[in-house]
């Protein structure tokens, strides 16, 4: 009782919203879990979006400062993680609309190569064909994601990876509803034409490997 | 017939279907359609190879330093000059009246300028009856002329 509206609104929100409201009086501990709570989602969604590791973590990082700067006139509207990822997919889009999206595809087969996670094959597990054969496969789905327009890669992600709801997707992206379902209708109609070829992963004999 | 989930208003329905997200009730009832829609039938099977596939695309973790550069980036803008911080807040949107304000300020600069060249530039303008005016005393001038010629005529005779 006697908390501030603000904070009863928090309190039917979310426990992020609370963290965020103490981070504006000031408490950089809140501040530090919010922060280790959302970097891995926030980094992940920007490398799908960028392809680019470097710039994810630049990204990733420009995020969380904008949230700190912006704690003053905090208030909980909406979700956290709709408030966050509406600042990552802003920034990443800018980032691709810069141009600077011909110099990240460029070097993003390198940049994968020395960035991407390592993946751990076990002793007896696929040869050396098989992993080249399966890298194939990858990059055959990086790429059908990649060509995407943005704003239905992004709605793609938030759904797909982040499991966001269409209500929170729509607000990160500053669309209705509606617009999000057709964005998402549209890309998977894509994704579906485009990754027909590929047969089943079990088929292939690689082990199947849980979401990111 | 059009499946009716095969539209776009709808395909949130087969898509929580297809990512595990649909409640008991309404994967029952969209079993049972699937059972009689070879759409729906062929959009599951679609879509799940989809998502099996995009499940393989891992993203890397943030780095070890990651938090670290979040603080230093805090600290460097808090340690920026006022005006840096004034675009940063211009460019990130924060303030969000700055664009339409600045779209306003502009239009009535742009209308004051045309407005005070237009009032700088302008010609002395005449009205009808002051040209008619004018017209009317040149004509009595040029008549008066013409008496004085004539009575200077009658006063002295040619010789």
């Amino acid at each position: 009782m006697g908390a501030s509206p603000a904070l009863d609104a928090a309190l039917t929100l979310d426990q992020d919203a609370q963290l965020m409201l103490r981070v504006k009086d000031g408490d950089n501990d809140s501040f530090r879990l919010l922060l280790e709570k959302h970097r891995a989602p926030v980094v992940r969604f920007v490398y799908r979006m960028v392809r680019d590791q470097a710039v994810s973590e630049e990204l990733g990082q420009e995020v969380f400062l904008r949230i700190y700067r912006s704690r003053a006139t905090y208030e909980p509207a909406a979700k956290f993680t709709t408030w966050l990822f509406r600042i990552a997919s802003h920034l990443a889009l800018n980032w691709l609309r810069d141009g600077r999206n011909e110099r990240a595809r460029n070097v993003s087969m390198e940049v994968r190569e020395e960035g991407a996670p390592v993946r751990e094959f076990p002793d007896r597990g696929p040869s050396v064909e098989d992993a080249m054969v399966r890298e194939v496969r990858l990059e055959e789905i990086r790429g059908a994601i990649a060509q995407l327009p943005e704003k239905q890669r992004a709605a793609v992600l938030m759904h797909k990876y982040e499991e966001m709801e269409y209500s929170q997707i729509a607000g990160a992206l500053g669309c209705s509803e509606s617009a999000v379902k057709s964005l998402l209708f549209r890309a998977y109609e894509t994704l579906r034409a485009r990754l027909a070829h590929l047969t089943s992963l079990n088929q292939t004999g690689f082990e199947k490997r849980g979401a990111a | 017939m059009t499946c009716p989930y095969r539209n776009e208003d709808r395909i949130d329905v087969l898509l929580d279907y297809s990512a595990g997200r649909l409640d008991a009730a309404r994967v029952n009832l969209l079993e049972r359609h699937m059972m009689e829609c070879s759409q729906c039938a062929e959009f599951r099977a679609g879509q799940q190879q989809v998502w099996q596939a995009m499940d393989e695309y891992l993203a890397p973790l943030p780095s070890a330093d990651f938090n670290r550069g979040v603080w230093r980036k805090i600290d460097a803008a808090a340690a920026d000059p006022w005006y840096r911080n004034l675009g940063r807040v211009v460019r990130d949107g924060a303030w969000k009246p700055v664009f339409p304000m600045a779209a306003a300020v502009l239009l009535v600069a742009a209308g004051f300028v045309f407005d005070h060249r237009n009032a700088s530039s302008a010609v002395p303008t005449v009205t009808v009856a002051e040209a008619n005016q004018v017209q009317n005393t040149l004509e009595d001038l040029q008549l008066l002329q013409n008496l004085d010629a004539s009575e200077a005529e009658v006063a002295e005779p040619i010789l």
